[in-house]
């Protein structure tokens, strides 16, 4: 008799990593997820970049919700406005 | 077709403990899938194997039909059941539902499947007493193949990308069909858009699940009050922002509203109106930051929006004073979605 395997694994997608940047001056982006205390987190990182490093808030960017991706078009603008991008805060 | 991975001998125990092993069910025993049951599973359907049923993009996801149906085989389906579902499936992978949320956070959703249509009266769809409960194959079975899908082919495993703090019973099943026949309004499916001989799923994420009783309200005043207080108490998770809500009338409160001849409308909008909190008791309890000023004592705050956000759904069994609220998950994050039932038996 046979197993049959009922799992399907998540397909793989190529994603390159960013070199590591230098803090020195950068352009920051917040991408702020509207959880609670989320974006208070997260400019209090950025503050804390800012005055050590000489960082720069460049954009902060808001999602519909931490469960929607974020929307069509805005990556490619981040990339455009900005060096370093910081997301992802939990409760 | 589907990768059979290993052999197990002959003895049936010994193939259940096969798939124990291997880590593909829920904690209940599976139903060992055959080439034949596959097959016919996915014919009740009119899959094809490689069919995309739904993906889910964030999780690079993809569902495809072999894969749902040799889970809804191992959860104790029927192939009939099959396209019940398929629907559903197809449903979590819509976008509104926005699936990483409800099926991944720690508030620990169940995925409520409400199935409307001929197809009730066609699988035996249990929509009366113990609509909830145990004891009707396609209402512990077509929940049970959905969850088993999201756990083998979404990685919606607990502990990974199930991150529930409690979950609840109703993660191992939850479908129930409405009772159309005793119903003070049309059914769900047809306020969303649908004719009556249309057979849907509606897919639904819901942390818990409390019962209102009221033996003495005749009127709908007082009932509601009732569904109101319950909706609105002050460990609910509605109350953090506009949440949708089910609410589940059963048959004596159900009654109450067909002979007061309040439209669905009137009663989605005295849940609106009733459904609230003191700021003063939400900061009092923490559900709210910041010190009490007097003008908290006084201010209210709604629980929900607008009507639309109360669906009012009717099942259960047509004696006895009990009715259900279900709260929603996450503010209005996710959606509850209406799938039609592409092919019937």
């Amino acid at each position: 008799m046979k197993i049959f395997d009922p799992t399907a694994a998540a397909s793989a997608r190529p994603l390159g990593v960013a070199p590591t940047p230098r803090l020195g001056g950068v352009r920051l982006a917040l991408v702020e997820n509207t959880k609670f205390n989320s974006e208070t987190l997260l400019r209090k990182l950025g503050d804390r970049l800012g005055r050590k490093y000489g960082s720069t808030l460049a954009v902060v960017h808001r999602k519909r919700s931490p469960s929607h991706e974020i929307e069509d078009g805005v990556v490619p603008a981040l990339r455009r406005q900005a060096d370093l991008v910081i997301s992802g805060i939990g409760d | 077709m589907t990768g059979p991975a290993e052999s197990a001998s002959g003895d049936p125990v010994a193939l259940i403990e096969a798939y124990y092993a291997a880590g593909y069910t829920d904690g209940l025993p599976v139903v060992p899938p055959t080439d034949k049951s596959i097959a016919d599973t996915l014919a009740a359907a009119a899959l094809r194997a490689d069919q995309t049923l739904g993906e889910i993009p964030s999780r690079n996801t993809r569902v495809t039909a072999d894969k749902a149906a040799i889970n809804a085989v191992m959860a104790g389906c029927r192939p009939e059941y099959f396209p019940v579902v398929v629907a559903a499936i197809r449903g979590l992978c819509r976008p509104e539902f926005a699936y990483h949320g409800p099926a991944s956070s720690t508030g620990g959703s169940a995925m409520v499947l409400i199935v409307n249509g001929p197809v009730v009266r066609a699988l035996g769809i249990n929509a009366g007493n113990n609509a909830f409960g145990q004891g009707h194959r396609p209402n512990a079975t077509i929940g049970r193949a959905v969850r088993l899908t999201m756990m083998n082919v979404m990685n919606t495993r607990p502990g990974l990308l199930d991150r529930a703090t409690l979950g609840n019973p109703g993660k191992y099943s939850f479908c129930f069909a409405e009772h159309e026949d005793d119903h003070p309004w049309e059914p769900l499916h047809v306020t969303r858009g649908f004719a009556a001989a249309d057979s849907t799923v509606t897919v639904y994420a819901s942390n818990s699940l409390y019962q209102v009783y009221n033996q003495l309200a005749s009127r709908p005043e007082p009932l509601l009050l009732c569904v109101a207080d319950a909706l609105a108490n002050l460990g609910t998770p509605n109350l953090k922002g506009f949440n949708e809500s089910l609410v589940v009338l059963a048959g004596e409160h159900s009654e109450v509203l067909r002979a007061s001849g309040w439209s669905r409308r009137d009663a989605q909008q005295f849940l609106v109106e009733h459904a609230r909190q003191r700021v003063a008791d939400l900061k009092r309890a923490a559900r709210l930051p910041g010190e009490i000023v007097p003008a908290d004592e006084t201010t209210e705050r709604r629980v929900f929006e607008a009507p639309e956000d109360i669906l009012l759904v009717c099942a259960g069994g047509r004696a006895g004073a009990w009715s259900a609220c279900l709260p929603g998950w996450g503010k209005k994050w996710t959606r509850s979605v209406t799938v039609r039932v592409e092919a019937t038996p």
